[in-house]
């Protein structure tokens, strides 16, 4: 290894070496920090939402106009799906995971607690909700049929009894069983007691850092029926019936009772798909934009590399004359190279660690995982390598009679 | 120690092929200090080129301090100059990124001296030159006599068992010329084979012997006998 007359030799040639540094440790920088991202909105895409997605069918029902006697007109519904074959079971609610809508509810322990101990999403269910849904009871018990009361819009009739989620029964009674004891619901004012605990099930909200981001599995069920001019309607199809089913059971609601509007039916993994439609957008845009950089920086080092090998065709000339091999031609650039991208990406290493918090500080994005940052360091100078190797091979073919020749 | 026999050179220019040497013969001891001389273009670069194995050659053999050089790959080339060829050019050829002792470092990097034996034979050889002082200059700061002793000095580090020169005084001027020619004539006292191609017929006649070259050819120079002498011993 020649390093010593490598490095003196471009501190006679600064310019070019410091721009393709600074060039490599804006694009490890930016490149670290936007893998990161991807990384996590990927991540974030695959979370599970508790429930058996691939066979669970969402109806949106709108009654029309002013709907009379809607308690009767709900259990006909619930009657005709829960009839229909290949229905595994069925229920309504006031919302579903991955809709990206609906309540949350502030707990605290007893009402003269001044700050609340958690907030949860609120969903509406029936003794019908686990077994659709497909949650994982853990300790306690389902809703019992006498539980379940009515709900109409406008009132506030305190829950009998509510089901939380594993997550939530942390946050309230961390290291004790849930089951048992009770919460005080703001809203509602109103102690219930805590009939049962689901393994798993993600509140409705499904942003990268959005509404719900703080208490992503902190979800709660209320025993109601849910007797609502606007609703939805979740099925439990038989395993890979689901469109089938929600085909079926369209027909089946409106020939039930033609004044509704049935705005839009889906399964859950329908749902999935678009609720992180953006995310997918983003991962591809950053994709493309770091793809793009890579590109940019490649092209930069082939492009400069190129120059310096013609600027320098006379001294390689020289050196082949003095015995260089076209080896240690070809190592000569990947060492002056290899000096660059080192200096760079300790640079940019620094870079993404300051990029990135500013984005914490900016964006309340999350702190970048430091192997992010070497594996973007080991990746740029990889790629510097790479790129270096045909403005190398072009030098390394520099015939050594150059020497004698043109004077 | 360099034998050439019928050797000859074509370049290829598209269609054009011209012979730059042709029956090239001629045959140089160890220890010898020759002098080759002819018209422009009569082939005398060409001549040093191949016998640095810079370049290869068309037809005829070749043989460099006993072995025969025709076939080797491009690596074993680069080592054998490496190793047994010193190269001093018109033009100086020093690197003007690198000071002084850092070129002559350069062929003796290649040949994978370790750091002290380097730094011994950099001090001896800018000894030899008389630059002792001067090995942190870059060429830009030195004469052009101190950068072709410099360039000698480079040639001469890594003990090379021929040294090659084309026309070394020929972009200095008279004074700069004789301290370098001096230079030259004191290394082959000591030992060194020397090969100088020269326009220069007063510097031509301080070798041992002139060779000189007319058309790619050696033409025999009746008052040199030698030449005769090594015409016969090539063939
Ligand atoms: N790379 C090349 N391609 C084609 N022809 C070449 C090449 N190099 C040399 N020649 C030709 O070979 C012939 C000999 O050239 P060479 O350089 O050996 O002459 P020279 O004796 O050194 O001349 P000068 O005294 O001017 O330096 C010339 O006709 C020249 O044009
Ligand atoms: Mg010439």
């Amino acid at each position: 290894m020649e390093l010593g007359p490598i490095i003196s030799a471009m501190r006679r040639n600064k310019v070019g070496a410091i721009v393709v540094g600074v060039q490599m440790a804006i694009t490890l920088a930016i490149l670290c920090n936007a893998l990161f991202i991807i990384e996590q909105r990927v991540a974030l895409g695959k979370r599970p939402t508790g429930t058996d997605e691939a066979n669970i069918v969402v109806i949106t029902n709108q009654w029309a106009g002013h709907p009379t006697d809607l308690a009767a007109k709900l259990q006909g519904d619930l009657a005709a799906l829960r009839s229909m074959p290949g229905v595994v079971d069925a229920f309504a609610s006031n919302t579903y995971p991955l809709s990206n809508g609906g309540s949350s509810l502030n707990l605290k322990l007893n009402p003269e607690q001044r700050e609340s101990t958690a907030q949860t999403a609120l969903y509406i269910a029936d003794e019908h909700g686990l077994q659709t849904l497909g949650l994982k009871l853990i300790a306690g018990r389902n809703f019992t049929a006498d539980e379940v009361l009515d709900r109409m819009p406008g009132t506030n009739v305190p829950p009998s009894a509510v089901i939380v989620t594993r997550a939530l029964a942390e946050k309230l009674f961390p290291g004790k069983n849930a089951a048992g004891q009770s919460v005080y619901s703001e809203y509602q004012k109103t102690l219930a007691p805590i009939v049962g605990v689901v393994d798993k099930l993600q509140v409705p909200w499904t942003q990268a850092g959005g509404f719900g981001s703080k208490f992503n599995d902190s979800s709660l069920l209320e025993p109601y029926r849910h007797e609502a001019p606007y609703g939805y309607y979740l099925v439990h199809a038989q395993p890979g019936q689901a469109v089938a089913v929600m085909k079926a059971a369209e027909k089946r609601l409106i020939e039930v009772n033609r004044a509704r509007v049935l705005q839009k039916s889906q399964t859950l993994t329908e749902a999935r798909a678009e609720a992180y439609k953006d995310d997918r957008g983003l991962v591809i845009i950053l994709g493309v934009v770091c793809a793009a950089l890579v590109a940019v920086t490649a092209f930069g080092i082939v492009g400069l590399t190129s120059y310096w090998v013609a600027q320098r065709r006379r001294q390689i000339g020289i050196r082949r004359a003095l015995g260089a091999t076209r080896t240690a031609i070809i190592r000569y650039f990947q060492t002056e190279n290899f000096l660059i991208a080192a200096v760079g990406s300790i640079g940019g290493i620094g870079l993404a660690l300051s990029l990135n918090l500013w984005m914490v500080t900016a964006f309340e994005m999350e702190r970048l995982d430091t192997r992010y940052a070497l594996i973007g360091a080991v990746f740029v100078l990889l790629l510097g390598q790479l790129a270096v190797l045909w403005p190398a091979l072009k030098a390394a073919s520099i015939p050594p009679a150059l020497a004698t020749r043109a004077a | 120690m360099l034998k050439m026999t019928h050797l000859s050179k074509a370049y290829r220019t598209e269609v054009v092929e011209t012979f730059a040497l042709r029956d090239f013969s001629i045959h140089v001891r160890e220890g010898e200090f020759v002098a080759v001389t002819g018209p422009s273009g009569s082939g005398k670069t060409t001549f040093l080129t191949i016998a640095g194995l810079l370049e290869e050659f068309s037809g005829g053999e070749y043989q460099l301090d006993g072995a025969n050089v025709r076939g080797l790959n491009d690596n074993q080339r680069s080592k054998l100059r490496n190793e047994k060829i010193g190269f001093i050019f018109q033009a100086f050829n020093l690197i003007a990124d690198l000071n002084v002792q850092d070129n002559i470092d350069v062929p003796l990097r290649y040949r994978g001296f370790n750091g002290a034996e380097r730094r011994r034979r950099i001090q001896e050889a800018l000894g030899r030159v008389g630059l002792s002082a001067r090995s942190r200059h870059y060429p830009a700061e030195l004469s052009g006599g101190q950068q072709q002793r410099v360039a000698i000095a480079r040639a001469l580090a890594g003990s090379p068992r021929l040294l090659l020169a084309d026309e070394p005084t020929g972009n200095l001027d008279t004074q700069m010329a004789r301290g370098v020619m001096d230079l030259l004539e004191e290394l082959h006292r000591d030992g060194a084979t020397i090969v100088m191609v020269t326009h220069d017929p007063e510097l031509a006649v301080r070798a041992q012997r002139e060779v000189h070259i007319v058309d790619g050819q050696v033409v025999d120079m009746a008052p040199q006998p030698r030449l005769v002498e090594a015409a016969q011993a090539g063939s």
